[in-house]
């Protein structure tokens, strides 16, 4: 087998994921005073204003305005201002508070071209900040009809923890919103520390035990501590990287490691095994679990290599994150939040055991290393700050009005299966009797079969990122698509017939309607 | 500016709802009973390795059931209908085959899958597909790993080949019983997935101890380093040991070049697995047909060699017709069972063919269907099983399979802790021209 295979593959692994991540963000600026408009050329009016929780919020109404106003909740940020940091801020940042409109500019453009007015709240505070995103949606929303008497249509939507807010926002404020738009939906805050935890915590105990992870200390002390976890994690994981591509087949663990005697199996298949455990995608950017160079080594690449060296790459981001956000939610609840006191990873691991046995080298090296994690030292939550991380709004499922959701299974960072999550949540408040059928949709997202590209020589070329993979990776058309169906139902009051969905949606090969079809939930939920 | 704070969110928010009535859409369509049927065809769907390492091995399989098909087509069809056979390349890889499976379903909108093939690929694509879900009818899925039998997990999946317990257990019972091979020290050397585990399983139910732990080595992980390393260390053993191979055939062929380049071939008993003991692909793989004679290998089909066998014969002339420019073996004798096994659950599910009526059927009568196979199926409304047994053969130098002993000896068990006993089952004759009238 080739290094060479690997190694421009994994050329900016970490780089770019990460920088995705994190958007460099603009200080805040003072608070204005009442709502500031403006009317450019372009026809439309641009308000902002700052709401009474000090979230600054925009609006744009175009002239041509059809009546339906969208509602955009944006995705977690960054909560904490960050030195320059090689590879997660190269350049430093500070905590972003501007007001999102929608996920791009592109789509906004499009959108107000067609006569629909966009609004969305910078949001009070960032981080894991589902409440003050709610309460952001509210008052920009409250702000837009007093401005603006000829709204008669919300849409409530948003991408990721803002997918989750417009969920929340729907269901708490049954009848402020028209139609619901919940794309790349994030599950709760503990679902998603799980995952992100589960990822983190197998790092440390495989790979780096200079890794804190969780319990972090108060005040300055904590800060630097996390800043330290995230240079061990990258150090870490370009340890890993390195390795893999100086020895795909039997690649070192990294100097720092102390797990002993596992350490004569293969890196590559302790990375898969975390992520399989934590409910990591197995499908990145760069590999597809599905393909591999032409020749006699195709299938070894794709059965053997490739699962691991996407959760390697989805692992990049998912690391980092775990860190920022379990900093975020340690400090906003007061304590540790992740927990894996009680965790069988054995049966976390389930059928996937047997799908990834190649990869994770046979039954013998996966007994191993299970039985490794199964007598490492765990982490034990807070419950205090668990109880207060939960007293957050849960998602019930208690639809009212047209909700369309937007998902990639894939998803390594809010996977698919939080929509699962939803339906199940729907599906039981349809039995109790507290909601009603009929009233969700749900739109999938898909990677081409095969989408891995290699240069004559095997080596794999890294791309842009293919679309169904990664997070919140729609396209605009995808996203003008969907909004549009979410408009239209606002309007009705009803969603569209699965006829008129499917035809929305026939020339694009990576989207799909099944109704059976259901991504496994988060670990956290099995 | 808002100036109110949280307490004014009640009002606000009764403010904003809009009283009115709201008009229940329907609800997507639930799964199709007859997706893929017409009054004029049936749509078949199969996911397998055409292409890349395992397509090598199992890459004639959907071709060998689209020529069955082609040849019930032109003698009319099943009920009236022709049957069409979608087949989808899944390089023997699990995400794949789960996308290729998906597709199936979804894309081609096919009535049933029948054949597909891989343990770690099909376990996959069965929850990613939803085939429960969707009830789709999962036909004679070609892997031995005996989970797929269990209905509560897998309820639409119907397995064929016996399972890879049932074959450990009766290999360990053909040791016991032969006096040349009961004396010598054995030694196992096995994929270390459900594949092996499986078998692993079956030789400790039956009782059979091994000379040393087994040598495991994970799915495509067998070099040639670690397999002369191996025999290197068992070359020591005094006798001549046995040699249980229970892999894949690739794998069976890295241990016979090892033994070759080592001069071991005549030191040990080799005993190969169904699943690697194919003597055209070891052959193929560069394994000398020197090697390959005499090594003994569990069958439960007649050799594809054997132009006695009435099977053999028809399925053979089929494929000549049908399946131009392929030659005949063990891959395209199994895919045509399968296909005719298909056709005969087609019919016995009869003209209002719907999925549940199809999985009824086979649950009812598909212990009655005719097969090439010299062992039992046993289907019925407790039973996914589909063969349940082997006999033992030889391999000759011509890479054919001769009944030990020189007549077949059949034995059958269960994938648990039942007896393997020796079985009088007689197959029933193929049908007429090899065209099922049940």
């Amino acid at each position: 087998m080739k290094n060479t295979f690997v190694k421009k593959g994994l050329v900016g692994l970490v780089s770019t994921a990460l920088v995705a991540a994190f958007a460099v963000a603009t200080p805040s600026a003072a608070q204005a005073a009442d709502l500031t408009c403006t009317k450019a050329s372009t026809k439309v009016e641009t308000c902002t204003g700052t709401d009474a929780n000090g979230a600054k919020f925009e609006i744009r109404m175009p002239s041509n305005f059809n009546g339906t106003l969208y509602v955009y909740s944006h995705g977690i940020r960054n909560n904490v201002n960050l030195p320059a940091i090689p590879v997660i801020a190269p350049a430093g940042e500070l905590i972003n508070y501007a007001p999102e409109v929608a996920p791009t500019e592109i789509v906004a453009t499009a959108l107000l071209k067609q006569g629909y007015a966009l609004a969305g709240s910078g949001v009070s505070t960032q981080g894991w900040s589902l409440e003050e995103g709610v309460d952001g949606a509210l008052q920009v929303l409250q702000a837009a009809k007093d401005k603006y008497s000829k709204v008669s249509k919300v849409v409530a939507w948003g991408n990721s923890l803002g997918g989750l807010t417009a969920q929340a926002f729907a269901e708490q404020y049954s009848g402020a919103v028209d139609a619901v738009l919940p794309m790349c939906l994030a599950d709760s805050a503990q679902s998603e520390i799980t995952m992100a935890g589960d990822f983190l915590w197998g790092m440390k105990t495989f790979f780096n035990p200079a890794i804190k992870g969780f319990g972090y200390s108060a005040g300055t002390a904590g800060y630097y501590e996390m800043l330290g976890d995230l240079q061990a994690v990258l150090t870490t994981l370009l340890a890993l990287k390195t390795a893999i591509a100086t020895n795909p087949s039997a690649p070192a663990w990294p100097s720092t490691s102390t797990a002993g005697a596992i350490t004569a199996i293969p890196v590559r298949s302790a990375v898969l095994l975390l992520g399989l455990i934590s409910g990591i995608s197995t499908q990145s950017k760069t590999y597809d679990a599905s393909s591999g160079p032409a020749g006699a080594s195709e299938t070894t690449f794709s059965v053997v290599l490739s699962p691991a060296l996407a959760v390697l790459e989805n692992g990049a981001e998912a690391a980092a994150l775990a860190v920022l956000a379990n900093y975020d939610m340690e400090r906003r609840a007061g304590g540790i939040v992740y927990d894996n006191s009680k965790t069988n990873y054995t049966t976390r691991l389930g059928d996937d055991a047997q799908v990834y046995a190649a990869s994770l080298s046979g039954g013998t090296y996966t007994a191993g290393m299970l039985q490794y994690l199964a007598y490492s030292p765990r982490v034990t939550a807070s419950a205090e700050a668990v109880a207060k991380l939960n007293s957050m709004y849960q998602l019930q499922g208690k639809i009212e009005v047209p909700t369309i959701t937007l998902a990639a299974a894939a998803d390594h960072i809010t996977p698919g299966g939080a929509v699962t999550h939803l339906i199940n949540q729907y599906n039981a408040s349809i039995s109790a009797g507290t909601a009603k059928s009929g009233k969700l949709l749900n739109i999938w997202n898909k990677p081409a079969d095969t989408y891995s590209t290699f240069d004559a020589s095997g080596a794999v070329t890294p791309a842009k990122w293919p679309n169904g993979v990664g997070h919140c990776q729609y396209t605009t058309t995808q996203v003008l698509t969907v909004a549009k169906l979410a408009a239209t139902a606002a309007k009705t009051g009803k969603l569209p017939s699965s006829a008129t969905a499917k035809a929305a949606i026939k020339n694009d090969a990576n989207l799909f309607i099944d109704p059976n079809f259901l991504p496994p939930l988060l670990k956290f939920r099995q | 500016m808002i100036r109110n704070t949280r307490t004014k969110r009640a009002s606000l928010a009764s403010a904003l709802i809009a009283a009115g009535a709201m008009v229940l859409s329907t609800v997507p369509a639930q799964a199709a009973e007859t997706t893929g049927v017409t009054a004029t065809t049936i749509k078949l769907g199969i996911s397998s390795p055409k292409t890349g390492s395992a397509g090598l091995v199992y890459g004639k399989l959907p071709g060998a059931m689209k020529a069955y098909f082609d040849y019930i087509n032109d003698n009319g069809g099943v009920n009236g209908r022709k049957i069409t056979l979608v087949a989808r390349d899944d390089k023997y890889t699990p995400t794949l085959a789960a996308t290729q499976t998906t597709n199936l379903v979804l894309n081609d909108k096919v009535f049933a899958l029948v054949g597909a093939l891989g343990t770690a690929t099909h376990s996959k694509a069965y929850t990613a597909a939803a085939l429960s879900k969707n009830n789709v009818p999962d036909l004679f899925v070609n892997t031995g790993f005996s989970g797929f039998a269990n209905k509560a997990k897998y309820p639409t999946a119907f397995m064929v080949l016996p399972s890879y317990a049932m074959e450990a257990k009766i290999m360990a019972k053909f040791i016991k019983d032969n006096p040349t091979l009961a004396p010598q020290a054995s030694f196992l050397i096995a994929q270390d997935d459900e594949f092996g585990i499986d078998g692993v399983g079956g030789f400790k139910s039956a009782g059979h101890t091994f000379t040393a732990p087994p040598t495991l080595y994970p799915q495509g992980g067998l070099s040639a380093a670690l397999a002369e390393g191996a025999l290197t260390k068992l070359s020591v053993v005094p006798g001549k040991p046995i040699l249980v191979l229970f892999g894949t055939t690739d794998s069976t062929a890295t241990i016979l070049k090892a033994a070759e380049k080592l001069s071991l071939t005549t030191k040990f008993t080799f005993i190969a697995g169904s699943v690697g003991g194919d003597a055209n692909t070891l052959l193929a793989l560069g394994v000398k047909s020197t090697t390959i004679d005499g090594i003994l290998a569990a069958s439960f089909f007649p050799d594809a060699k054997d132009s006695t066998d009435e099977y053999v014969k028809q399925f053979s002339a089929i494929n000549t017709k049908y399946n131009k420019g392929v030659t005949f073996d063990n891959i395209v004798l199994q895919g045509m069972n399968s296909a005719m096994l298909t056709v005969q659950a087609l019919r016995a599910a009869g003209k209002n063919l719907t999925r549940t009526g199809l999985m009824s059927a086979i649950d009812a009568k598909g212990s009655t269907f005719a097969s090439a196979g010299l062992v039992p199926l046993n289907y019925s409304a407790t039973s996914r099983v589909g063969y349940n047994g082997y006999y033992f053969g030889q391999l000759n130098a011509k890479g054919e399979l001769k009944p030990f002993g020189g007549k077949v000896s059949l034995y059958t068990t269960d994938s648990t802790s039942g007896a393997v006993t020796a079985s009088t089952y007689v197959r029933k004759s193929i049908p007429k021209n090899g065209i099922p009238t049940n």
